[in-house]
């Protein structure tokens, strides 16, 4: 049922099933009216032979001097006297109106009719009126047969007889043509059809080939290999094309000013509430009425860092995961990162070294995102680690997997789940409770892939982020 | 120590320019990236504070001018956007160091003296020479574990010394960066300042070169 609408569905179907069926109904109408044409033409032949045998049988029609009737001359026809050759004639004698001759059936009949009389129903057609009829025939053949009546004067007496002139033919004389043209016309149509159906598909599969293309293109879109759809279209879907594109760019350009948006939201807010809390601290060594205030104001400043950090990196996450055709070599990302680590962590003096790392290895998203998860992963590691962070970047399949290990004093199994905030909703975490873990973990679940933090060969923790990679073929 | 605080908030300005200058370090003011630029460019800094959105140019490119005319001051990132790409980029246009805001003031200062320090190609927190420790952390001198008694002045040589032990420091980079821009600068007040410190180190530590400056030394 599924598979039927599915077909219903389907554009190709529905340009073949119209091919289909006016080629099949045109076709059908043409045998059957050349069928019909040929047929008419074979009987209209058949009879005029018939009569024409009548015509003659008639012209040779004679009554010898004891009244007998008989022919003045045998029919040229050779095939009147083979016997049972499927041609014959007959002639009968009526019961006239004085009843002086009797009726008499096969009185007078041809050479090929044999030891057998054509029987027929009893008819006298008019004077001149031809009459047709099939009946049984020879060897249980079914013959066509005209007649006529004549009359004649006999000669000894002046007596007029009633005579019944018969000539007829196997009906398969004239059916065996006609099928055997018909054979030949259908094979014919049949041959005619299958090269109309075949141009027919063809053209349906030329004609649909650049929707096909244009699929290809858009899975390209999708898994990133291209910003836009891009080939050669036909000038029909053509502006459709353009339109996507246009749809395309734009959403790029949206998603571009909301990250621009939320940067300036952040500069705004941000340098405001560093005032603050610097104002606040400065209070804290005065007397005891102000540093209630100063506490609160400590507090509800952290809250509200944190809380546009994660909403920020939220917002930014939701918009650019939406966009297709985003794609990141993880290697150069890597090393900048390292190359801030290094700095950022230079009083540290850690030795941060790099594992295996696969290359090409291509993150299926946007830089940034890439950079926030890895970058708040390495942070970690390298605020906890004591001498050694490394990195390592496999592919498997259609994922890939970074691992960062410290040798660090490590997480407890139970504490795990906390720091990466699941379970706990943000506007509910306490200050200071490792937010840019949960925000590393909320931005790899948005793109399907995930973090696990396991126990470190070095001795700490070990991060392990999965995320969706760019196929390899893509990737190269 | 001479620091340039480059920030367009009046406010942060001020509260930057207070703490840090009672860390001890002389401090001259930017609120736009073309003076930050400019002065960044011909005087010597020990480092500087730079926030990234200024009017007229941003902290990237100030930064990065600064890198490729070769001025090699420890630069401090002090910014709201705190994104890892800007970071990175931060990072990789010359930056030392990068702090996001709101920061506290006390990290703030721990970074900006780990910066100091590690230009001057000094690993610990402590700088050390001969008998005389300067504790970065504290602002506090001693001789065998002898606290000394050091006005700001006196502090600011001194440790601008100690940064460059062993080495001859001339009296006129001295004055450079004991004092800020502003200062009416009196290279002979420098002569007083060494006079008085000579007088509270062991006898012998301030070299007089003639003709170069003076030089800090292990007796």
């Amino acid at each position: 049922m599924m598979r039927l609408l599915q077909l219903r569905g389907s554009l190709r179907v529905r340009l073949l099933a119209g091919t289909l069926f006016w080629i099949t109904a045109s076709i059908l109408a043409t045998g059957w009216g050349l069928g019909t044409l040929f047929h008419q033409h074979v009987a209209a032949q058949f009879q005029s032979e018939l009569t024409s045998q009548l015509d003659q049988l008639t012209a040779q029609l004679a009554i010898d001097g004891q009244g007998k009737p008989g022919l003045a001359q045998a029919l040229s026809d050779p095939r009147l006297t083979r016997p049972y050759s499927g041609y014959y004639w007959q002639i009968d004698t009526l019961e006239d109106q004085n009843k002086a001759a009797a009726t008499a059936t096969g009185q007078l009949r041809s050479r090929s009719l044999w030891d057998q009389a054509l029987s027929v129903p009893a008819d006298t057609p008019a004077d001149g009126v031809m009459h047709q009829h099939r009946v049984l025939g020879p060897q249980a053949r079914m013959v066509l047969l005209v007649e006529r009546s004549v009359r004649l004067a006999e000669a000894p007496n002046g007596q007029v007889r009633t005579f019944r002139l018969m000539a007829a033919a196997n009906e398969d004389f004239m059916l065996e043509p006609v099928a055997r043209f018909n054979g030949m016309m259908w094979l014919a149509l049949g041959v005619l059809a299958t090269g109309m159906i075949l141009a027919a598909v063809m053209q349906v599969l030329v004609g649909l080939a650049p929707l096909r293309s244009l699929r290809a293109a858009l899975a390209k879109v999708r898994n990133a290999e291209t910003p836009q759809l891009e080939g050669e279209f036909p000038l029909e879907i053509r502006p459709l094309i353009d339109d996507f594109n246009k749809v395309l760019t734009q959403n790029a350009e949206v998603v571009a000013r909301a990250r621009t948006h939320a940067g300036n939201l952040a500069h705004a807010l941000k340098t405001p509430l560093s005032v603050l809390a610097n104002a606040a601290r400065k209070t804290q060594d005065t007397p005891a009425a102000t540093t209630g205030l100063a506490r609160l104001v400590l507090d509800q400043v952290g809250l509200a860092r944190q809380q546009v950090d994660y909403h920020l990196a939220r917002a930014q996450v939701a918009a650019s995961s939406r966009l297709p055709g985003a794609r990141t070599a993880v290697q150069p990302v890597l090393d900048g990162l390292l190359r801030a680590m290094s700095r950022i962590h230079a009083e540290r003096q850690l030795v941060l070294t790099t594992g295996d790392i696969e290359t090409p290895l291509t993150f299926r998203g946007e830089t940034q995102d890439l950079q926030e998860m890895l970058g708040n992963l390495l942070d970690n590691a390298c605020k906890w680690a004591r001498h050694r962070v490394q990195v390592g970047a496999l592919r498997h399949a259609e994922t890939l997997q970074i691992t960062i290990d410290d040798d660090g004093p490590g997480l407890a199994a139970q504490q795990r789940d906390a720091v990466l905030g699941r379970g706990v909703r943000a506007d509910e975490q306490v200050p200071g409770s490792g937010l840019g873990l949960a925000i590393v973990d909320d931005l790899a679940r948005l793109y399907g892939g995930q973090i696990t933090l396991t126990d470190s060969p070095l001795g700490g923790l070990r991060a392990v982020l999965v995320l969706p990679a760019v196929a390899l073929r893509a990737a190269e | 120590m001479r620091i340039l605080i480059v920030e367009d908030e009046p406010t942060l300005s001020a509260q930057l320019a207070e703490a840090v200058r009672a860390a001890g370090y002389v401090v001259d003011l930017a609120d736009n990236g073309v003076d930050a630029h400019f002065m960044g460019d011909t005087e010597p800094y020990d480092a500087v504070l730079l926030d990234l959105g200024l009017p007229k140019m941003d902290g990237i490119s100030v930064l990065r001018k600064w890198r490729v005319a070769g001025r090699k001051m420890p630069v401090l990132i002090l910014t709201a956007r705190d994104g890892w790409h800007e970071k990175v980029a931060g990072i990789d246009a010359g930056a030392d160091d990068y702090l996001s805001k709101p920061f506290h003031m006390e990290e703030l200062l721990a970074r900006l003296r780990a910066l100091i320090r590690r230009a001057g190609g000094h690993a610990s927190a402590e700088l050390v020479c001969g008998p005389l420790t300067l504790d970065t952390r504290n602002s506090r001198a001693s001789v065998a574990g002898q606290a000394l008694s050091l006005t700001s002045h006196e502090y600011r040589i001194l440790a601008y010394l100690m940064h460059h032990c062993n080495e001859v420091v001339s009296r006129s980079v001295l004055v450079e960066h004991i004092y800020a821009q502003d200062f009416d600068r009196d290279s002979n007040t420098v002569e007083v300042f060494i006079a008085r410190l000579r007088k509270k180190l062991p006898a012998g530590m301030i070299e007089t070169v003639r003709g170069l400056g003076y030089r800090l030394s292990t007796p």
